[in-house]
């Protein structure tokens, strides 16, 4: 079997004949070429990023007010921020978004590996079976958000007459209209959407576990349970890392249509979370000054959870390849 | 060469036979199996159900469980080209299919060679660009609108489609390009030597020998590209203006107004909406699987 | 189409539009011409203002929409135009439909060497999109708006000076409320277009369920609340369609006239000569209105439990469904139904004509104060060359546009299904009196264009209004806070929106 060999070659990318150093800048003239597999997605990065965040930050510090043109925007230095962070809606915001953000990625980690280790058998059916869980992350989520919209309707939704004919509820069931019962509502419709996502990954991840040590531990005794948490699990470590920061971050930054369009952040803010607070801010408030200043403060707390993501997914990376 | 290959497929075929066991839990996984299963589909159903109903029986509470008089009316509706709501429809779904093909194409174009490179080249500041890359997926897409869509109106994009195949391009790069970095990290190296042994110059045995083994890899990447760009609704809604430029979700929303509601019609847009995507995806799904596994996911 | 003698076509541009009159007094039409301006200048009394009066001069008049034009632009203006406006779109009646498409053709055989670049809009989705564009220098060249829209623009230098005076009609065939609403700081920026004013609809026969007179409506809220209860008490259906989402425009429109029936307001926006200075959203009268809501919706249960998140969008589905008995809503609620009816079939038809026949208007109930409703409607606006694409602004151009949709004609016919002409010789039309015949319970929701009550109009008002006041129904039906503190802590919001914040 040849697999050895080929991890061991895999990891050397290039033939190793490392002449004497260089400087860097030699390097850099000697290596030109290599920039240019690069350069189009750098620029393209570049020019979506660089310009947006000067921008936000250069904003951040003034005060627009609806009647004021952007030309005639007033320099207010840090006021911004300290309005933010004295106000109460931004600390119920943060709450929610805590909430969110958390039950949202740890409901959809696990229903999505638990879905991992059953479509990871074989049997009859199971191509379907994938296909059909992974539709929820297919779908748009403007749709999605329309349909779920329309299924919690507290008028008339369907699953408020579900459980009334199945006897579980009388009355209406108020779900997107209750202040205690909304933000739950929505992580539903969020885990919905995202769990196929961590799925998809775990399955991937539970593909790449070794049969061979399985079978050894069969053959040792070892209950099913034994050998998922002793051989399984440990071998999932990188994988489950990966996901649930990918899945953190989207929460955080980009799961923006569900709750906007469901609910728009109400009633009474209870919905409310960072993305769809900044959108309002900026859209319905009409001051740009205040939203960019949010932006600066969302853009720290996940650039934060930024370094731990790409230390995740490059560091095991490095230690290979300075083997 | 082939040969090598062959043997790899053993490989993979052995290491990803799926196990048969389950033990006890085997009931327990039916269960959680069949539950989730109905999660996932319900809504969709519930969906497909609403967009056969009449306008009004939609509207019965409690509602008809099974439509009574099903009427596909809102799809003839929608896919005629014969009226003006069809040509509309009709309109956004080819602007939704173009931009998404266009976005996909490019961001292989761009991402292929990217990726290779940061997993063969050894070129100084690899490290520093590949997080750089990484690091677009931790802006909120909402916080960009207004300072992109200035940048969009130097470059005289406002209100092209172009505006939105550009900043697609670069939702869909870092996970494009850590995607495909992982599978050429495995593809061995030796195939390439070989091949510039047998005088091939360093892009064409890129060409030649990499890029066929890597397909699952850019499989996957163009479908998660295709899902990404077909899906987004906050760029359509403030990039573009025209309507015979919109894409579909912004589409979408013009059912929903001020003075009526059609909850048939919405949920067959939005059915409509969802097939091409999810036929693509199911289909191409074991590709994506594949890639990750061989790819990113492999440890 | 009739060519005026050149001497006749420059006289109203040196006479004004009284001059109007005695141009057309050549022909019979001289004695009708001349009562136009009269009866708008009694039109602004409320007083006359009645169902029988608006019928009375309904059909008096004759319009030549090209001709009045051509007086302003030469009909062989050549030119290029910008131009964005919410057209009909996938919900909308046929008819409004083939009004556009017939809107543009006549205006295209008027002016054939104007060329219209026309971007049609989304209600929910305009707004932003004209901020963004006005930001990054990519505004139209004209854009028609609704009304509550404006004034930020204005206020931000991003319109051009412009009234009706610029395309040859004169400030008094507008509605004073209307003018108010394109006035900042004493300039005018734009022309309205059309202008509306929600009515009360009931539906008899869940009115007849509950045993109450089918026929009659709620004459004070007060009354209103009481049969919302009655008809959920004994019917079991929700009687009144509360709304209460945030960010959603639906909300104000139906909650200020409360407000405003009770001596209260946002701020003095009621007053004949508001300053948008005071604040009286928490009066005693404002905290009255606000109790009302509460009583309905927490005390009562008699409105749907949906309010905190819906639009009127959503509102209208139970109504339609006989599920719901009173909403406050445009005249074009039963143009829609009508419209549904048609497309129905079967089964589908019966409950169509069914709750068509059910369908009653009646007046907005009125207060302790008054009676109060929203001034709504639209407005045409020129943008400031500045922020415009390509930096210029084909002025004549837009004045050919302005003239021809603002004119007696085509804002009667554009606004046919769901509004009323802004320009007041509309009502004289024959158009209008076609309007009146054919649909039903025009003349209810037209009579109510005298109790109309524009928005603040200051930058700030969308926020007020689409935020802060539904924040504040939201804090009370929500227990939250108690009638009096969500009040309380509106007037705060809104003292520290308008302190310059």
């Amino acid at each position: 079997m040849t697999t050895a060999t080929y991890q061991v070659d895999t990891r050397a990318p290039r033939p190793v004949r490392r002449p004497r150093r260089r400087s860097v800048w030699a390097e850099m003239r000697h290596r030109w070429a290599d920039y240019m597999y690069v350069l189009p997605a750098l620029a393209v990065m570049m020019a979506v990023i660089a310009y947006p965040i000067y921008y936000t930050v250069f904003l951040s510090f003034f005060k627009t007010p609806p009647s004021l043109a952007m030309d005639d925007k007033i320099f207010v230095g840090f006021e911004n921020y300290g309005r933010i962070l004295t106000n109460d809606s931004f600390w119920s915001t943060t709450w929610n978004t805590l909430i969110w953000t958390f039950f949202s990625t740890f409901f959809a980690y696990v229903l999505g590996f638990g879905a991992a280790l059953v479509i990871n058998r074989e049997f009859i059916g199971r191509g379907i079976a994938r296909g059909i869980l992974l539709i929820p992350y297919v779908i748009s989520a403007v749709a999605a958000a329309y349909v779920w919209r329309w299924i919690y309707h507290s008028d008339f939704g369907v699953l408020g007459a579900l459980l009334t004919q199945l006897g579980l509820a009388d009355g209406p069931v108020v779900l997107l209209d209750s202040v205690d019962r909304v933000l739950t509502a929505l992580i539903v419709v969020n885990v919905w959407k995202e769990f196929p996502f961590a799925m998809i990954m775990m399955l991937a991840g539970l593909q790449t576990v070794p049969d061979q040590l399985h079978r050894a531990a069969r053959v040792d005794g070892a209950s099913a349970w034994q050998r998922f948490w002793h051989i399984t699990v440990p071998h999932l470590k990188g994988v489950t890392l990966i996901t649930v920061l990918l899945l953190m971050v989207t929460n955080l930054g980009s799961a923006f249509t569900i709750p906007w369009i469901m609910t728009g952040g109400g009633p009474v803010g209870a919905s409310h979370i960072w993305i769809t607070q900044i959108y309002e801010i900026a859209f319905g408030r009409i001051r740009f000054g205040i939203a960019s200043a949010y932006s600066v403060i969302l853009f720290i707390a996940i650039m934060s959870l930024g370094v731990v993501y790409v230390r995740a997914l490059t560091g095991g990376d490095e230690r290979r390849r300075q083997e | 060469m082939t040969a090598i290959a062959e043997n790899q497929a053993d490989v993979r075929r052995e290491s990803r036979a799926p196990r048969r066991s389950f033990g006890h839990w085997g009931l327990v996984g039916w269960v959680y199996l069949v539950a989730l299963l109905l999660f996932a589909i319900l809504p969709m159903i519930w969906m497909v159900l609403t967009s056969v109903k009449g306008q009004f029986s939609a509207l019965q509470y409690p509602p008809q469980w099974i439509p009574q008089n099903p009427t596909l009316e809102e799809y003839r509706r929608l896919l005629s080209p014969n009226n003006d709501v069809g040509q509309e429809f009709i309109g956004y779904l080819l602007n939704s299919i173009w931009v998404s093909t266009a976005t996909t194409v490019l961001g292989l174009l761009v991402a292929v060679p990217a990726a290779y490179a940061f997993s063969r080249f050894r070129f100084p500041g690899r490290q520093f660009l590949f997080y750089a890359v990484l690091l677009r997926n931790m802006f909120p897409a909402v916080v960009f609108l207004m300072p992109l869509f200035i940048m969009m109106r130097w470059f005289g994009l406002v209100n092209t489609q172009w505006s939105l195949i550009l900043t697609y391009l670069t939702f869909g790069l870092p996970l494009s390009i850590w995607l495909l970095k992982g599978f050429y990290d495995n593809i061995p190296v030796e195939l390439e030597r070989a091949a510039r042994i047998d005088g091939a110059s360093r892009f064409k045995a890129f060409v030649l020998v990499v890029m066929p083994l890597s397909t699952p890899g850019i499989i996957a990447t163009a479908i998660y590209s295709f899902i990404l760009a077909w899906n987004e609704y906050v760029y359509a809604l403030t990039f573009v203006n025209s309507k015979s430029k919109l894409t579909l979700p912004v589409g979408l929303e013009r059912f929903f107004t001020e003075y009526a509601t059609n909850w048939p019609g919405l949920m067959a847009a939005s059915f409509i909406m969802s097939v091409p995507v999810v036929v693509l995806f199911l289909v191409l799904q074991k590709y994506f699987v594949r890639a990750l596994t061989e790819g990113a996911v492999k440890t | 189409m009739t060519q005026f003698p050149k001497g006749i076509r420059v006289l109203p541009r040196l006479l004004g539009s009284t001059a109007l009159t005695t141009l057309f007094g050549v022909g019979l039409v001289a004695s009708y011409l001349h009562a136009p301006h009269d009866a708008a200048a009694q039109a602004v009394d409320p007083a006359d203002w009645t169902p029988e009066y608006i019928s009375s001069i309904a059909g008096t008049i004759e319009v030549d929409t090209a001709a009045e034009c051509s007086a302003v632009v030469p009909s062989d203006y050549e030119g290029k135009l910008t131009y964005w406006y919410i057209a009909p779109n996938e919900a909308s009646p046929l008819l409004d439909h083939e009004i556009d498409a017939q809107f543009w053709e006549a205006f295209g055989a008027a002016y054939p060497n104007i060329e219209v670049e026309i971007q049609s809009q989304d209600y929910n989705q305009m707004l932003n999109k004209i901020r963004t564009a006005a930001v990054g220098n990519a505004a139209p060249m004209v854009a028609r708006l609704p009304i509550l829209w404006g004034v930020e623009f204005a206020a931000k230098g991003q319109l051009s000076e412009f009234g009706p005076e610029d395309v040859g009609y004169s400030v008094e065939e507008f509605w004073p409320g209307a003018m108010k609403s394109v006035t900042w700081r004493g300039n005018t920026y734009g022309v309205p277009s059309n202008n509306e004013t929600m009515a009360l609809v009931w539906n008899a026969s869940i009115f007849e369920e509950a045993g109450l007179d089918p026929e009659r409506g709620p004459d004070t809220w007060e009354e209103l609340v009481q049969f919302s209860n009655q008809i959920k008490e004994n019917t079991g259906k929700n009687g009144y369609g509360l709304v209460a989402r945030t960010n959603a425009g639906n909300t104000p429109f139906r909650f200020m006239p409360q407000l405003w029936a009770y001596s209260a307001g946002a701020l003095d926006e009621a007053n004949d000569a508001p300053t948008y200075e005071t604040i009286a959203i928490n009066s005693d009268g404002g905290k009255a209105a606000l109790q009302l809501s509460y009583d309905m919706y927490v005390r009562d249960k008699s409105v749907p439990v949906s309010a905190l998140t819906n639009t009127q969008t959503e509102n209208r589905d139970p109504f339609i469904a006989n599920q719901l008995a009173m909403v406050i809503s445009h005249p074009s609620e039963y143009a829609a139904m009508i419209d549904r009816a048609a497309r129905a079939t079967g089964q589908e038809k019966e409950i169509a004509d069914r709750v068509v026949a059910n369908m009653r208007y009646g007046l907005i109930p009125r207060g302790p104060e008054r009676r109060a409703v929203v001034f709504g409607g639209s407005n045409l606006h020129v943008f400031n060359p500045d922020v415009v694409d390509g930096g210029e602004v084909d002025m004549e151009a837009a004045k050919a546009l302005v003239c021809f949709w603002a004119g007696p004609e085509w804002s009667t016919k554009i606004s046919w299904t769901n509004s009323n002409p802004g320009n007041l010789r509309g009502f004289q039309t024959s158009w209008m009196k076609e309007r009146l015949e054919e649909i039903k319970f025009l003349d209810v929701t037209t009579s109510m264009l005298a109790h109309g009550v524009p928005f603040p109009v200051i930058p700030e008002s969308p926020e007020i209004m689409n935020i802060i006041v539904p924040e504040m129904l939201q804090n009370a039906l929500t227990e939250k806070m108690s009638v009096a503190e969500a009040a309380d802590d509106a007037a705060e919001k809104i003292e520290s929106v308008i302190s310059g914040f």
